[in-house]
């Protein structure tokens, strides 16, 4: 991995200086079933292809955002605030 | 009489070692890279050698009349120098303990040693050449075949194969410190390649005035033109001149141009995306990431098949014109040159007029090229020339002394063989493109079937190819092609504008050119390998010189099913020895195709990956710079003779001598530690409270001013991240504590649910801001009142309270925790006070016998007080419940990280639970052991220590959940017997937490 990633607030940079959050899931409300809680613990989509993932800017301004990115290509579509 | 210290010098090299009596260095060369007058020596296997300033150890060696340089990986049989530029692996050889340098290019440095490698005892006798006469038993993957019965020859085998495979060898006693440095630089465009089309696209990039980055593997920059010594006519916009004279003109303005920056002997070893290239240039690695990448990496020569092609005095053709036009060094004396295209006629015609007899000049093609004038040159010199002719095979022991030549016309009788002796033989193979960058890169390639050549096809954004690499080899073509490679990368910085026109215009004349028939010569064309004579199929006719595979290897691999190109490869090694492919792919796809009745496009090739040349891993490690943190008191800790331990990049006071009485004085008297190393956040904004109920299992928003919480963070399936203390310092303030190593962590976790909530609050980590003393004992309250006017009395300044004030006439903030279970406050004041605060409360406390305790003294502590560790008692399963901390989570908050989790744990069954236990015959046993039932591991010692106020074994461990019951008793494994011991539930001091209120 060597791609470059564009932090909404510093710019384009080495990936090497962000850490990768994880695809971007939605937390279940309060009282939502067992499965759903379950679901949203312990599976992902892990999609080939276009997915929406968190990264934080680790060795720049510390800021989490959101971006688009190919999976397969490591192409970035675009990155932004969540 | 013997004077101290002199050594007593090698001696010169023998005419035993040389097999040539004279010494072999010509005349001045006009490009030559040597500079006649500074003169260098060096050793090679214990004897001395004289060289040039500029020599590579190679053409010193030459020179020196040596012409074996290794020996072969499997067979051992003598090899020489083969491709003379580095991509072969015919010259290995250990240099000044380093292994496995390329002595075509390591240039020679006064008295460096060099020593052979993979020979024994030495490379003119080596032992392991019994192994030539073995082949029977070492057929193609033998390895997946052979030694498999009776069981017990494997591991015999093994340990023999072990022992004389692989190349050189690392000495471990080595100094492991490296001086490799990693350095990062950006460009607008990089140039790989100093050849003629590196060097037209570099200057024309530069012209548009973008930062050109040159990188080219060669000490000199020029490519194939230092060694071309014909007359170039009709370039592009340039005089005629020969090879050398057209690159220094070239040079010139290279090194002239304020935007070129030019890295020489420097290796671009791998592209990566978004146009990374990583580059070794000496103890350097250099990350470079460009706009627009120009690949003008050119062509590698091959070597050609034929029985026993890899006898020394058999080399590429251009490793002998540079070896007489770079090092002025002759190659041999009687030459016979094989060629597959026009390339070899220019190099018997360089051979000639360096002294060399030649003896033939034998084309595989039928007609060799007509109007040629090298070709022509040579019939009037009288060199015999031999069309439709190809060497069968070679004779010689530890250099070539014959080769047999036989037409290659269908039905010529035998009888047209001949034997022509010689001591050199040049090859001249045709040329297989240095694609492998491109390849990294994601471009494609079509296989020219005529030259069976890799020819790019699509190309990734932001790179451009020129010149041999594209599969061009007419120089007028590839300048112009290096222009238009610059221009068009150029434009990718400063935008299309004038460059368009000029893009055109170029593209305009190099259609031009490619239109005009007899403009340009024709392109080399390459056969497919000779297929060799059914007799030659025993015997050792070398595909890969890297792995020592042949010919009949590959045949037999194929016909036993691995007919896939990349099957092949794996299954018979071939393209995956130090080459990786230079010398051999083009062989091997020949030959698969031929086998298996296959065009070369529909064979294919192999994927190439990183790195393109070999590394030493030293240079990917790069320099060890591990990152040491000390906190402000750390002198005062060494003075104090405190033994100090690693903790994250920390470093914390273990002991002061004796952790047990350091116990002692804190809960007898008072002692102090330095915990300057807690991680420390602020969080602070309206939603601050609010983040904080979130985060945490416990309540924060309502949380008084001046209070402090324990609080527990979990991740939302349930299990146990972190802990620490926060306190309110005002309604919109927070002072939160962490785990020393865990800090970085917590700080993009609470920052990670700010962001995606959206709330109002600013996480800021100040661990570095902070120095920060824990003083604790019956007479902290004594020694601290000496210090500040902050009310520190019992009913004023209560547990779990904070205060600010002056603490020894510095501000300081004040939180009365127990973390080791007496009275204490944790004192935290700027940074630059640290070391200050330390030595006045140390002088302070020292009437009521104060001892600074440290890391092991304070776990002792903590573990009376049955204070979990994160990470120590916890690990990546646990979840509060379970480690007996029920306490600390509010279901009767609506929602926060890891409720739903904990509802689900809450409902199960645990099934292990962390207890504390007690030793019940005064053993103590070690962190990590096993609870066993019998002999069987039902559980596990997380944390266990001495005792210093029950003079007991004690600690935590996960048991059963059956076994959870205040005094059951268990079996604890110390020294591998079970041990009995007791549960505990209860801390095991001060179980009510008194002392802590007091």
């Amino acid at each position: 991995m060597a791609f470059l990633l564009n932090c909404p607030n510093c710019g384009e940079r080495n990936v090497h200086e962000f850490r990768f959050g994880g695809e971007a899931t939605s937390r279940p409300v309060p009282n939502s079933t067992p499965d759903e809680w379950l679901s949203y613990f312990y599976n992902r989509g892990n999609v080939a292809g276009v997915q929406r993932e968190w990264w934080n800017h680790r060795y720049g301004c510390r800021k989490w955002f959101l971006a688009l990115r190919d999976t397969v290509s490591n192409q970035i579509q675009e990155t932004f605030w969540p | 009489m013997v004077v101290a210290g002199a050594e007593i010098p090698p001696p010169p090299l023998t005419k035993a070692m040389a097999n040539n009596s004279h010494d072999q260095r010509l005349k001045p060369q006009p490009a030559e890279l040597i500079d006649r007058n500074k003169c260098v020596e060096f050793q090679f296997d214990g004897q001395r050698v004289n060289a040039h300033q500029g020599d590579t150890v190679a053409s010193a060696l030459h020179a020196a009349g040596v012409s074996i340089l290794s020996r072969g990986f499997k067979y051992h049989r003598p090899r020489g120098l083969l491709c003379g530029v580095g991509r072969c692996p015919n010259c290995l050889v250990n240099v000044d303990g380093v292994p496995n340098v390329r002595a075509c290019t390591q240039q020679v440095r006064q008295a460096m040693n060099v020593q052979h490698q993979n020979a024994w005892p030495s490379l003119n006798l080596d032992f392991l050449s019994v192994l030539d006469r073995l082949q029977w038993l070492m057929p193609v993957g033998f390895y997946y075949k052979a030694f498999h019965r009776p069981k017990f020859i494997w591991g015999l085998a093994q340990r023999v194969i072990r022992r004389i495979g692989g190349l050189g060898t690392i000495d471990i006693d080595a100094d492991s410190v490296t001086n490799y440095r990693h350095r990062y630089q950006h460009s607008d465009v990089a140039v790989v390649g100093g050849g003629p089309a590196g060097l037209a696209a570099a200057l024309t990039a530069a012209e548009q005035g973008v930062g050109v980055t040159l990188v080219d593997d060669q000490p000199e920059l020029g490519g194939h033109l230092l060694f071309n010594s014909r007359n170039l006519r009709g370039l592009p916009d340039l005089v005629d001149g020969s090879g050398p004279e057209v690159a220094n003109r070239l040079i010139q303005r290279v090194t002239k141009s304020p935007h070129i920056e030019v890295l020489s002997g420097a290796t671009v070893f791998a592209h990566y995306q978004d146009n990374l290239l990583t580059i070794l240039h000496g103890d350097e690695l250099v990350k470079l990431r460009a706009r627009g990448v120009v690949l003008a990496t050119g062509a590698y020569e091959v070597p050609l098949q034929f029985q026993n092609n890899d006898l020394p005095g058999i080399m590429l053709a251009t490793a002998a014109q540079r070896l007489i036009h770079l090092y002025a060094v002759k190659p041999g004396n009687t030459a016979v040159v094989a060629t597959v295209n026009d390339q070899g006629y220019q190099a018997a015609l360089d051979l000639l007029n360096a002294g060399v007899d030649v003896a033939a000049v034998v084309d595989v093609r039928p007609t060799f090229s007509h109007g040629l004038e090298a070709a022509t040159a040579l019939i009037s010199r009288g060199v015999p020339l031999l069309a439709g002719h190809a060497i069968t095979h070679a004779t010689g022991k530890k250099r070539v002394r014959a080769v047999v030549v036989a037409s290659q016309n269908a039905g010529s009788p035998d009888g047209s063989a001949r034997r022509i002796a010689c001591d050199l033989v040049c090859m001249a193979g045709g040329f297989q493109p240095a694609n492998s960058l491109l390849q990294h890169a994601g471009g494609s390639l079509d296989y020219d079937e005529k030259s069976s050549e890799g020819i790019p096809h699509d190309l990734p954004n932001g790179v451009y190819v020129a010149g041999e690499v594209a599969g061009v080899h007419n120089l007028a073509s590839t300048l112009l092609q290096g222009r238009l490679a610059g221009l068009e990368a150029a434009r990718l910085v400063s935008g299309p504008g004038s460059i368009q026109e000029e893009i055109g215009r170029v593209r305009q004349r190099l259609n031009g050119l490619k239109a005009e028939p007899g403009s340009i010569p024709p392109s080399p064309v390459s056969a497919a390998p000779v297929s060799a004579p059914t007799e030659s199929q025993v015997k050792k006719n070398f595909v890969c010189f890297c792995e020592d595979v042949t010919v009949k290897d590959v045949a037999q691999a194929i016909q036993e099913g691995f007919e896939d190109i990349q099957m092949l490869k794996r299954y018979s090694t071939a393209t995956m020895g130090p080459c990786q492919g230079k010398m051999c792919l083009k062989a091997l796809v020949g030959l698969c195709a031929q086998h298996t009745g296959r065009t070369i496009s529909e064979t294919g090739g192999t994927t190439a990956r990183p790195p393109v040349q070999p590394i030493p891993l030293a240079a990917l490690a790069g320099p060890s710079h591990m990152a040491v943190k000390r906190t402000p008191m750390d002198q005062s800790h060494r003075d104090l003779g405190a033994s100090m331990v690693d903790l994250g990049p920390w470093q914390r006071a273990h002991s002061y001598g004796s952790p047990q009485e350091e116990c002692l004085a804190v809960r007898q008297r008072v002692g102090i530690i330095d915990v300057t190393t807690l991680g420390k956040l602020e969080v602070t904004g309206r939603d601050a409270g609010v983040l904080l109920d979130r985060v945490y299992t416990h309540h924060f928003s309502n949380l008084r001013v001046g209070r402090i919480r324990y609080g527990l963070l979990c991740a939302d399936n349930s299990t146990i991240m972190d802990d620490g203390t926060v306190t309110k310092l005002a309604e919109d303030r927070y002072f939160v504590t962490t785990t020393t190593g865990n800090v970085d962590l917590i700080e993009e976790w609470f920052k990670w649910w700010q962001a995606g909530t959206g709330s109002c609050a600013h996480i800021t980590n100040v661990t570095s801001a902070y120095a920060a003393v824990n003083v604790a004992g019956p007479r902290a309250r004594d020694t601290l009142s000496k210090l500040t006017d902050v009310d520190l009395s019992e009913q004023s300044f209560r547990y779990m309270r904070s205060a600010q004030g002056d603490v020894a006439g510095v501000p300081a903030m004040l939180l009365r925790i127990g973390f080791v279970g007496e009275t204490g406050w944790e004192i935290h004041v700027p940074a630059e006070y640290g070391q200050h605060i330390w030595e006045t409360i140390m002088e302070a406390g020292k009437e009521f016998g104060i001892a600074p305790f440290g890391l092991e003294a304070q776990r002792i502590l903590r573990l009376e007080k049955k204070h979990v560790i994160v990470g120590q008692d916890t690990d990546a399963d646990s979840n509060p419940l379970d480690s007996g901390m029920d306490w600390v989570v509010r279901f009767d908050k609506e929602d926060f990280i890891g409720r739903e989790g904990l509802k689900l744990a809450s409902e199960r069954i645990p099934r292990n639970k962390l207890v504390g236990f007690i030793m019940q015959d005064g053993q103590v046993p070690e962190d990590g052991v096993p609870v066993v039932s019998g002999y069987k591991p039902i559980g596990k010692v997380t944390s266990a220590r001495l005792s210093p106020t029950m003079n007991k074994g004690f600690g935590l461990a996960w048991v059963p959940a059956e076994l959870a019951q205040d005094g059951t008793q268990i079996s604890v494994l110390v020294n591998g017997e079970p041990r009995p011991a007791q549960v505990t539930l209860q801390p095991f001091y001060d179980p009510e937490g008194e002392r802590l209120r007091q």
